[in-house]
């Protein structure tokens, strides 16, 4: 517990419920980014351990922008969300570098933990 | 009498009056061999370039071409004086002897559309004109009679008598005209190689008769030069004779082969589209008739104010200053209904196109007829795929606008219930805080799912009628709505839906864009027809083209067979009105 994560969504109410989830789950939310290009540019600022990354973003698509940061040397771990189900996205999530999926409703702190592994 | 045929009659006078002078003065020469045949072949020659002169300049006012004619007549008359037997009078005539020639090649090079418009060609004709008086100048101020082989009167402003000034400035100005005759030949031909066939037919009669007169007058001028044999000059002289009396009879005879052509063309025109058809399109006859390849037909709809090609397709006219190709219209019965688009060397001719277009008029009104029939089909089809795709996009809004909206709001509920539901032991407080704001979550996700709903199909217009529909959208809209008026019956609900749709539009753009105090709606119901009119009182200058919802109405109203019309004037408001057949 007590990863540093950086939530990326452009839907404020989503930031939002998503940031007291998890932080009354024991993680640190070190910070927010509302599209592509601030999430790439926050997590070098940031450094955060997990980035929480939206698909659905009003500038770069979501798989891409997971592909940019795992190219980094010592990048975080992404987990994609969306309020859409993971199987509209088939091997997407895979392929793009992210550690996982979990979709928008069932956001909580165990199901982030779970996928980051022990 | 018009001015112009006043003006010509005055021409024509002037030009008896200045002939019977020239005859008399001829006649009465001193120094002239064989007066008679010389008076009355002088008469014969200026009065034909008058007389062509004035039946051209009478035919075409605009054109240069008959002007630059008659003055030929009045230029070769001027020449006569040179019969006279006083010595200024003959000084004069000698002086003015050529100019006849320089006024006829400025005639040639300026055929058929009485201008030129090379300021190189320009240079060279004010050059020729320079030449011809100051070619007869050097021998009035030089030579000596034996040099001129004369029994001439003196000449009144000779200035010596020394043999070699003559000798040597007499064969250097005939060189410098040899020149500028070779060049304007060279003009001459290549202006011939390069005319489309039309051109060519409308040229040859003037143009090849001036370049044999050029030519000969080219062998003149040599021969003098090297003091040919005098038989030769002889015979030079007498062929120029023929060549420039061939001119203006050339220049009548091409009008009348024109109007003989003409008259052929149109009755084999008539002949042809009253046979059976043999494959050949309307295009392809008026082609024939009109000798010009590229001609091509175009069609006026007049519902739409457009021309198109006889597949419907949507055509252009040539501007105005196309240098190559103009349109002629064609008329049945005072109605547009075509137009020929032709190469521009017909509007010379322009009698037979406007017979070609009145001998086609019905052809043309039948082949407009098929193709606005092509054009709807084609339009339709165009407005199919618009639907279509409207449809798409439709579906893609919808989507992103539940995406966007509705579902966001209930994942957030989601987790706000889920922090609830773990707090609901530990902290009843929290767990009874975070149940309001899920309340509040829950009630604009309602929002936004009746906002969308209504957007896809208003209930109320369904349950209640378009009146209905139409007081809850006036009353939803930030800017003062004014219902004036609704059909009393329900209309069909096709009709019932593009209506509202129009209003709802128009209301959404009013809000938008026009910065209006208020709108005013009215429904009605005239001739079979519902009509719907949403005025505002805003800036206007609204473009149809603008976004996609306007043109989206447009195919909506037209798959009813309506019609949609957007007036805006710029600072005058703006008038959305839709006619839907009912």
């Amino acid at each position: 517990m007590g990863h540093r994560i950086l939530i990326v969504d452009d839907h404020p109410s989503f930031r939002a419920s998503a940031r007291v989830v998890l932080e009354s789950e024991g993680f640190e939310v070190v910070g927010e980014a509302v599209d592509g290009a601030s999430a790439l540019h926050e997590c070098c600022r940031l450094r955060p351990e997990v980035v929480l990354l939206d698909v659905q973003l009003p500038d770069i698509d979501g798989f891409d922008v997971c592909q940019q940061i795992t190219s980094y040397a010592e990048h975080p771990t992404v987990i994609m969300t969306s309020s859409r189900d993971g199987s509209d996205f088939g091997p997407l999530v895979s392929t793009s570098g992210a550690c996982g999926f979990v979709p928008k409703a069932e956001l909580s702190g165990e199901r982030v933990q779970e996928l980051l592994g022990p | 009498m018009t001015g112009l045929r006043r003006a010509l009659a005055l021409v024509a006078i002037e030009g008896i009056v200045v002939g019977l002078v020239a005859l008399a003065i001829v006649l009465s020469s001193d120094h002239v061999d064989a007066r008679g045949a010389n008076a009355a072949l002088g008469l014969f020659l200026g009065w034909s370039f008058i007389g062509a002169g004035l039946f051209a300049w009478w035919r075409r006012p605009d054109n240069r071409f008959g002007v630059l004619m008659t003055a030929v007549g009045f230029a070769y008359f001027l020449g006569s004086l040179t019969a006279a037997d006083s010595s200024w009078l003959f000084t004069l005539g000698v002086l003015f002897s050529s100019l006849y020639v320089a006024v006829f090649v400025h005639m040639l090079l300026a055929y058929p559309d009485g201008r030129i418009d090379s300021p190189a060609l320009r240079k060279v004709l004010a050059g020729g004109y320079s030449l011809s008086i100051v070619g007869p100048a050097i021998a009035l101020l030089f030579a000596n009679r034996d040099q001129l082989s004369c029994d001439c009167p003196d000449s009144a402003i000779r200035l010596g008598t020394d043999p070699i000034v003559y000798d040597v400035l007499d064969p250097l100005t005939s060189a410098i005209a040899l020149v500028l005759v070779g060049y304007i030949l060279y003009v001459l031909v290549k202006r011939w190689e390069v005319a489309r066939h039309p051109q060519r037919r409308a040229m040859a009669p003037v143009l090849w008769s001036g370049i044999c007169l050029l030519v000969v007058f080219a062998g003149q001028l040599t021969t003098e030069a090297v003091n040919g044999p005098d038989a030769l000059q002889s015979v030079t002289m007498l062929l120029g004779l023929i060549f420039f009396a061939l001119t203006p009879y050339g220049f009548l005879f091409g009008l009348l082969r024109s109007r003989v052509v003409q008259a052929g063309a149109v009755s084999e025109l008539l002949r042809k589209m009253g046979d059976a058809p043999d494959g050949s399109s309307l295009r392809d006859l008026l082609s024939r008739a009109l000798g010009d390849r590229s001609l091509q037909v175009v069609y006026w709809l007049e519902d739409s104010q457009r021309w198109v090609d006889a597949a419907g397709r949507p055509a252009a006219l040539p501007e105005d200053d196309d240098p190559a190709r103009m349109w002629s219209p064609v008329e049945r019965e005072g109605r547009r209904v075509g137009a020929i688009i032709h190469d521009r060397m017909l509007c010379d001719d322009p009698e037979l196109v406007r017979s070609v277009a009145a001998a086609t008029g019905l052809s043309i009104e039948n082949e407009r007829l098929q193709a606005q029939l092509r054009a709807r089909v084609e339009e339709l089809r165009r407005s199919r795929a618009r639907i279509v795709e409207a449809g798409t996009a439709e579906r893609r809004r919808l989507e992103r606008n539940l995406h966007d909206g509705a579902q966001q709001r209930l994942v957030a509920l989601s987790l706000t219930l889920r922090l609830a539901q773990g707090r609901v032991h530990k902290d009843p407080q929290a767990a009874e805080q975070l149940l309001g704001s899920a309340q509040e979550e829950l009630g604009r996700a309602l929002e936004e799912l009746r906002e969308l709903a209504r957007g896809i199909h208003p209930a109320v217009l369904s349950d209640r009628g378009l009146r209905a529909a139409l007081e809850a959208l006036a009353g939803r809209s930030p800017v003062p709505v004014e219902l004036d008026g609704t059909p009393r019956d329900r209309l069909p609900p096709s009709v019932e839906a593009a209506a509202y749709f129009v209003v709802a539009e128009a209301l959404t753009n009013v809000v938008k864009y026009a910065q209006a105090s208020q709108a005013r709606v009215c429904v009605s119901r005239t001739n079979g027809h519902a009509v719907v009119e949403v005025y505002d009182d805003g800036v206007g200058g609204a473009d149809p083209g603008r976004g996609s919802g306007l043109r989206g109405l447009a195919d909506r109203v037209s798959a009813l067979d309506g019609t949609l019309e957007l007036r805006s004037p710029h600072g005058a408001g703006t008038l959305l009105r839709a006619e839907i057949p009912v």
